[in-house]
């Protein structure tokens, strides 16, 4: 498994153990669809995504402090892996 | 017709009224970040209020609106000319002219009618603030909305209605866009006069509702939400309210904390003081406690779990609140004298 890959499961993993999702499996979570707007196998509201925030803070010690960005980058599993790869190599 | 859209550059930002002037001061060629707005024009703030102004008591996390563009013009020298109208037809028609000479002015509008937003996020708020950048073949008009990722087309009955919405705060088609920007500016002493003008508007207005006091008024308060509130579902509604204030209408998350900290990191650079650094990344691990609140306040309320004691344990995080921020704006006004 090559790191992108890693770290999308490992996001995945981080959604289901953050909200709880006990009847998900992290693995079944699409990675290029969108998490809020029923397109995905869960389907998150605005709650979700304050946790979401801070899990990505304490998990990958990266700080996601604009919500505007926010929607964006928790759109999907693929856009949250590229906002945590290119922020912890900066 | 035939279409027009002015040379402007859209950007996203935090929040729209910092947002909108920054874009509108890049469009006359100055340069200047969101967050350094804010800091110079002194957003940061806290005030509660429980009268009978407002149905449910509410708290606010920065300055009035308009209040960052004046004191850009007091620390700054910048020029705003602002008018606003008595009816629809003569706001329109200076907007028009305004645009035919070239000129892509903001305007304030109730965020509800932005219908170019997925219809979840409009909500009826009165002091929102949009670029008006050109006009569309059929005559709408071309939108730059800091929300928004482009440059968007916003039906002129629809920016009408946004323009001339009625109630608290209403527009009135207020406009606004600078006339004239200083070619040197002195930053220095405006980030300096902003940051002790935050530190005496946190610490030492004698208003008991207002800052840090106004903290500790809400802190002890918010358990009487449970006597004030119609019902269960209304008080769910208060409480989730928390959460929206803080973290949505363009606060940047965490009530403006995360973009004052912002702020100062730059104000470090600008005042040639590293020490400010410090007080940046204290102010982040601040906001981040702020965001542990609002997220505590939303699960409450999305769970309907909305008892005394645990409004009580609310209150006592906004105390730590209170007497964190108490300290961190007495000793900022130390550093910055």
């Amino acid at each position: 498994m090559d790191d992108t890959k890693d770290l999308k499961l490992q996001i995945k993993e981080m959604i289901v153990a953050t909200l709880n999702l006990t009847d998900v499996n992290p693995a079944d979570i699409l990675d290029d669809q969108p998490l809020f707007s029923g397109e995905n196998v869960i389907t998150l509201d605005s709650i979700d995504g304050i946790e979401l925030i801070m899990a990505i803070q304490r998990e990958f010690n990266v700080r996601l402090d604009d919500q505007n960005l926010a929607r964006n980058i928790l759109n999907t599993v693929d856009t949250m892996a590229e906002f945590i790869t290119s922020n912890q190599a900066s | 017709m035939s279409g027009t859209q002015l040379p402007f550059e859209h950007k996203m930002s935090a929040h729209c009224e910092t947002g909108t002037l920054s874009s509108q001061l890049a469009f006359h060629g100055m340069e200047l970040s969101e967050a350094l707005i804010f800091g110079i024009g002194c957003g940061i703030f806290f005030g509660y209020f429980n009268n009978k102004r407002f149905a449910f008591p509410t708290f606010i996390v920065r300055s009035k609106p308009g209040q960052i563009r004046k004191n850009l013009t007091k620390r700054l020298g910048i020029k705003f000319e602002t008018e606003t109208f008595k009816t629809p037809q003569q706001a329109q028609e200076k907007l028009d002219a305004l645009l035919a000479k070239g000129i892509p002015p903001a305007t304030q509008v109730d965020f509800f009618f932005m219908d170019y937003l997925p219809q979840y996020l409009r909500v009826h708020i009165n002091v929102h603030f949009i670029n008006v950048v050109g006009k569309s073949e059929g005559g709408d008009y071309l939108i730059s909305d800091c929300y928004y990722p482009k440059i968007v087309e916003l039906a002129k009955e629809s920016l009408q209605k946004g323009r001339f919405a009625g109630g608290s705060m209403a527009p009135e088609g207020f406009l606004f866009y600078p006339t004239f920007i200083p070619k040197e500016f002195d930053f220095e002493k405006a980030v300096r006069k902003g940051i002790k003008k935050a530190c005496f508007n946190m610490l030492k207005i004698p208003i008991p509702f207002l800052g840090i006091k106004g903290m500790r008024k809400f802190a002890n308060h918010i358990t009487e939400w449970t006597k004030l509130a119609i019902d269960a579902e209304d008080l769910s509604h208060q409480v989730s309210k928390i959460n929206i204030l803080l973290e949505d209408q363009g606060t940047g998350g965490a009530g403006f904390r995360f973009m004052y900290a912002t702020f100062l990191k730059q104000a470090a650079e600008i005042l040639k003081q590293p020490e400010l650094v410090d007080f940046s990344k204290r102010m982040m691990d601040n906001g981040d406690k702020w965001r542990e609140i609002s997220l505590m306040a939303a699960r409450m309320g999305r769970n309907r779990d909305l008892s005394v004691e645990k409004l009580r344990e609310v209150g006592a995080l906004i105390h730590e609140r209170a007497n964190v921020e108490e300290r961190f704006f007495k000793e900022l006004a130390k550093v910055v004298k």
